[in-house]
């Protein structure tokens, strides 16, 4: 029996020793140790032992179920300081992390979602009107008659009448969000602070600069006290806000039928600073939000008294102004709905 | 516009070095799109707006030059006071006051026609223009030099010494003075002879009567015509001229005499002759300048900035604008001729801000209230923002295509070109069509994007247009998307989660299962107009009281009876069925992972073996459907 016991010992801690990992080592324990182990079987026949066997037989079997369980846990703790430091070689920090699978917001809504944040800031809201507009909201509500010299400037897209009970050429999709000023100045009264987003269309051949069909942000406000220095500060502030405190701008006189005195802003080349590259087309500067003071015609048309109130207006180049942010050189790259372009965002 | 500094100077001393005017005219209203500077000269090439004419010539720039150095403008000095040196020739015109306000003329007799000395061909030629012989680079060169547009007829040429200003009929056959071909539209202003048309006004000479080497006699006309009649034939003939950008705008109607007599000078300087008439003016009116008031209470109150006195009447004097101060607060002016631009009192603000610099001007916010309501047309980017995230979040990627489309992109979704809206003037025919559906853009984006990508994932937020005519057209927001990696329910499961998010339920949706993948439409007008028409807020839930009980159960199922049955059919049971959801499906057996709870005591196990029983029953007798045997 001694000798069995001995045995047992010997081959247990020789075991326990080789364990190379943690799982064989809990076999290992569950072999001798365990309810149905070696050792604890043993034990359990330690009753059945004649008596005169049993006090030497039960010291010698509590002295190797010490040293079991002592060279038990020694291993333990050898086997628990090398995985935890071989973990650490396995892992190389300098390889790329597993990305989550996520899409992209197109560049065009990221910069509009600013946009209406920026004036949501100064207490502007968004407003969304029809694409198909009539002639009087994009023209003639906006000062700008039959035959005014200033659509030449906006060439229209006219809709097919065939079927309809329209006059030719009074439908048409909108050249300008300017459209939505009379839509919602004569539902509404003063004050009032809006924007609006959307799309316009217009007859233009495309190219790296030009579409026929352009994103534009459309913003007008009508108080009873607004001033040209208010329309220069709001400018100033929505524009740094969106492109940078260190950007340069400057204004310029331009008219506009539906404005009076008109405004043109001008961006200084974010990359050439002024200078004169390819990107801007060597001019240094770009037309990036024309404006003005609202026309006192423009007032009149939707029953404001323009001795009482008045107001600004202005539109931003959305495509523009995405293309200057991320120094893309084509508008046509916006619409091109490669995901090679759109996963840069 | 182009403007040679050599000749801007002709009129106004300048001091500023050219990129510093060019910055300068840029911000009064000028834009300087280029500066050209060879050795013997800097041209400026500037943008002109339409409200300003009196711009497209050298001495209304030289005019803005002068306000901007705040110098004065020296006019051409002029001799003729044209009265008649020669024996006095036959010529009977006819005119409408209707259609030609103003028709200014005279008869020179004698003349010499000849190559132009080499400084007007110069000058022309730095203007983009192509020299003639010496009669019509004058006429050029005066119509350049002053703004109002002239033309020099051979007198012998005109038949039966007769003009008549009249309007086509239409259909006139007109060759004009290069010799191009033209049938007029109806309502051209045009003059006739006793032969025919020999002049297309405002737009281009004729040829029958144009100025070639054997001229030895002229009338030059000076007119002021109607700009939207002028306007309304060169659309209509595609022509465009210098003169027809000058008409079109509305021509200096106080400026014809003073054309003429530059025009006579240079003549009788240039090539000889004689004034063989009196002056002709036809006028309808005299055209004189007209009075307008600036009230200093206004211009502070709109411009935001208190600018002394002394500088506005210094603006408006150097602008040639004779400002009188009237009392404190007004100033009277006198608008030129030319200035047709200036008609009301903003138009006056406007001349002071600009000159006075928008640059100089501080920068301040809005005052006033903010208001709380909604405006009319409003929309909350937010939630456009946050459905677009819950796909972003599961792998799709945004596009924005073009709203005009081809027939062939119709052909693609078999949709029928003669029932979709419809651009009459299309720039191509690639962009005819509104887009009834995202889908035609949709399919080639993914096409486009298999090349590189294996998986595809897109989606666009954008208008389409329903309606077969224009008058019962309607715009719709549609959420679309398409995918070649995904399957049908996990597309459904994305749909499901933005109608969820978005108080939805029921909204039309639909997916399709199409060449390469899967392609899904939402119509998010309606999910918007649902959202607005309900609570904004969502309302909490307590949590339960008492704990759930939860089974998994396998159901035996014939192939014809669909889930979404079997759901309901269970829910239908017993209000304390709270959730019913399909686990696993695995040739016909399906399982069906069930929530039971109550919201007043804790279930108990025959309670919950009562409501199986019951739904296990319906399911066999009505759909055939065996509980599994384990």
């Amino acid at each position: 029996m001694e000798e069995e016991l001995i045995n047992l010992k010997n081959t247990a801690v020789s075991f326990i020793l080789e364990a190379e990992d943690l799982d064989s080592l809990e076999a290992t324990r569950a072999q001798f140790l365990g309810r149905n182990g070696k050792l604890t079987l043993l034990i359990k026949d330690i009753p059945k032992l004649p008596k005169e066997k049993r006090p030497a037989i039960g010291k010698l079997t509590n002295e190797i179920k010490v040293i079991l369980e002592d060279t038990l846990s020694q291993a333990l703790e050898k086997l628990k300081a090398q995985k935890t430091k071989s973990v650490h070689e396995k892992i190389d920090p300098t390889a790329p992390g597993i990305k989550p699978n996520i899409g992209h917001l197109h560049p065009m809504s990221q910069v509009l979602y600013d946009v209406v944040d920026v004036f949501k800031e100064i207490g502007f809201q968004a407003a969304d009107g029809p694409e198909i507009e009539t002639d009087y909201y994009n023209f003639e509500a906006l000062n700008i008659p039959k035959d005014h010299p200033a659509r030449d400037t906006q060439q229209t897209l006219y809709l097919d009448i065939a079927n309809a009970k329209v006059n030719p050429g009074e439908i048409i999709l909108r050249t300008q969000t300017s459209a939505m000023q009379g839509r919602v100045m004569e539902k509404t009264q003063p004050p009032l602070r809006v924007i609006v987003p959307g799309k316009n269309f217009r007859y233009e051949q495309v190219d790296a600069s030009h579409g026929f069909e352009f994103w534009q942000v459309e913003g007008f406000m009508v108080d009873t006290n607004v001033r040209l220095t208010d329309l220069f500060g709001t400018i100033d502030y929505v524009l740094r806000k969106l492109m940078g405190q260190e950007i340069k701008l400057k204004f310029a006189t331009t008219n506009f039928p539906f404005v009076e005195p008109g405004v043109d802003t001008y961006m200084e080349c974010t990359v050439c600073k002024g200078k004169g590259c390819s990107f801007c087309k060597f001019a240094g500067w770009s037309e990036i939000m024309p404006a003005g003071m609202i026309h006192p015609n423009v007032l009149k048309a939707v029953g404001y008294d323009s001795q009482k109130v008045t107001g600004f207006a202005f539109a931003i180049g959305l495509s523009r102004l995405v293309t200057l942010r991320y120094k893309m050189d084509d508008l046509r790259l916006l619409t091109n709905p490669d995901l090679r372009i759109i996963n840069q965002f | 516009m182009l403007a040679p500094l050599s000749w801007l100077k002709e009129y106004v001393t300048i001091t500023l070095p050219p990129k510093k005017l060019g910055d300068r005219l840029t911000e009064v209203g000028l834009g300087t799109e280029k500066i050209h500077t060879t050795k013997e000269d800097t041209v400026f090439d500037l943008e002109i707006t339409p409200n300003r004419p009196d711009l497209l010539s050298i001495i209304g720039v030289a005019r803005e030059v002068a306000a901007i150095e705040q110098k004065k403008l020296n006019f051409p000095k002029l001799k003729t006071n044209l009265k008649p040196t020669a024996p006095i020739l036959p010529l009977k015109i006819k005119t409408n006051y209707e259609i030609n306000p103003r028709f200014t003329a005279i008869i020179i007799d004698g003349i010499t026609v000849k190559e132009s000395p080499l400084w007007l061909k110069k000058r022309l030629e730095q203007m983009g223009q192509r020299t003639i012989n010496n009669i019509v680079d004058i006429t050029n060169y005066v119509m350049l030099e002053l703004g109002n547009p002239l033309h020099a007829f051979d007198y012998h040429k005109i038949k039966g010494n007769s003009m008549t200003v009249a309007l086509s009929k239409g259909g006139e056959s007109y060759k004009s003075v290069d010799g191009i071909m033209y049938h007029l539209p109806e309502n051209a202003v045009i003059i006739k002879d006793t032969e025919g048309v020999i002049d297309l006004c405002g737009i281009k000479g004729g040829y029958s009567s144009g100025t070639f080497n054997d001229t030895k006699t002229i009338v030059i006309r000076v007119p002021v015509e109607i700009p939207s009649l002028i306007r309304k034939t060169s659309q209509r003939l595609s022509l465009r001229s210098e003169a027809s950008s000058i008409f079109e705008r509305g021509v200096n109607k106080g400026g014809t005499t003073e054309t003429l007599k530059r025009a006579v000078d240079l003549i009788v300087e240039l090539a000889g002759g004689k004034i063989a008439s009196e002056l002709y003016d036809f006028k309808k009116q005299e055209f004189e300048p007209t009075p307008l008031k600036l009230r200093l209470e206004r211009l502070h109150f709109v411009l935001g900035i208190e600018i002394a006195t002394k500088t506005v009447l210094e603006i408006l004097t150097n602008l040639n604008l004779s400002p009188k101060l009237v009392g404190k607060d007004t100033i009277e002016t006198t608008i030129p001729t030319y200035r047709n631009d200036l008609k009301i009192e903003e138009d006056l603000l406007e001349e002071v801000a600009r000159l006075y610099g928008y640059n100089n001007f501080p920068k301040t916010l809005p005052q006033g209230q903010i208001s709380t309501y909604p405006i009319p047309y409003f929309k909350d980017y937010k939630i456009d923002e946050k459905i677009k995230n819950i796909l972003k979040a599961s792998n799709f990627s945004e596009v924005f295509t073009y709203s005009l489309i081809s027939s062939k992109e119709l052909q693609l979704v078999e949709i029928k070109s003669d029932s979709v809206l419809r651009v009459d003037n299309p720039v191509s025919r690639d962009f005819e069509y509104l887009r009834p559906t995202l889908k035609a853009n949709l399919l080639k984006a993914l096409i486009q994007n298999k090349a590189n990508f294996k998986e595809v994932n897109l989606f666009e937020l954008g208008k389409v247009y329903i309606g077969k005519s224009i008058d019962k057209a309607k715009e719709e927001y549609h959420l679309s998307g398409i995918s070649n990696s995904k399957n049908y329910y996990e597309i459904k499961g994305i749909i499901e989660k933005i109608l969820k998010d978005s108080n939805g339920t029921g909204i039309q949706s639909k997916i399709e299962v199409v060449d390469d993948g899967i392609y899904f439409e939402i119509n998010y007008t309606n999910l918007l107009e649902n959202l607005n028409s309900k609570n904004k807020y969502k309302t909490f839930h307590p949590l339960p009281k008492y704990p759930a009980l939860v089974e998994d159960m396998s159901l035996i199922v014939p192939q014809n009876v669909q889930t979404g049955t079997i759901i309901d059919a269970i829910k239908n049971q017993s209000s304390l069925i709270k959730e019913v959801t399909l686990l696993d499906t695995y040739e016909d057996s399906k399982t069906f992972h069930i929530v039971y709870q109550s919201n007043d005591k804790n279930l108990t196990s025959s309670e919950v073996s009562e409501i199986r029983d019951k739904f296990v029953n319906t399911l066999e007798k009505k759909y055939t459907i065996h509980l599994k045997s384990t």
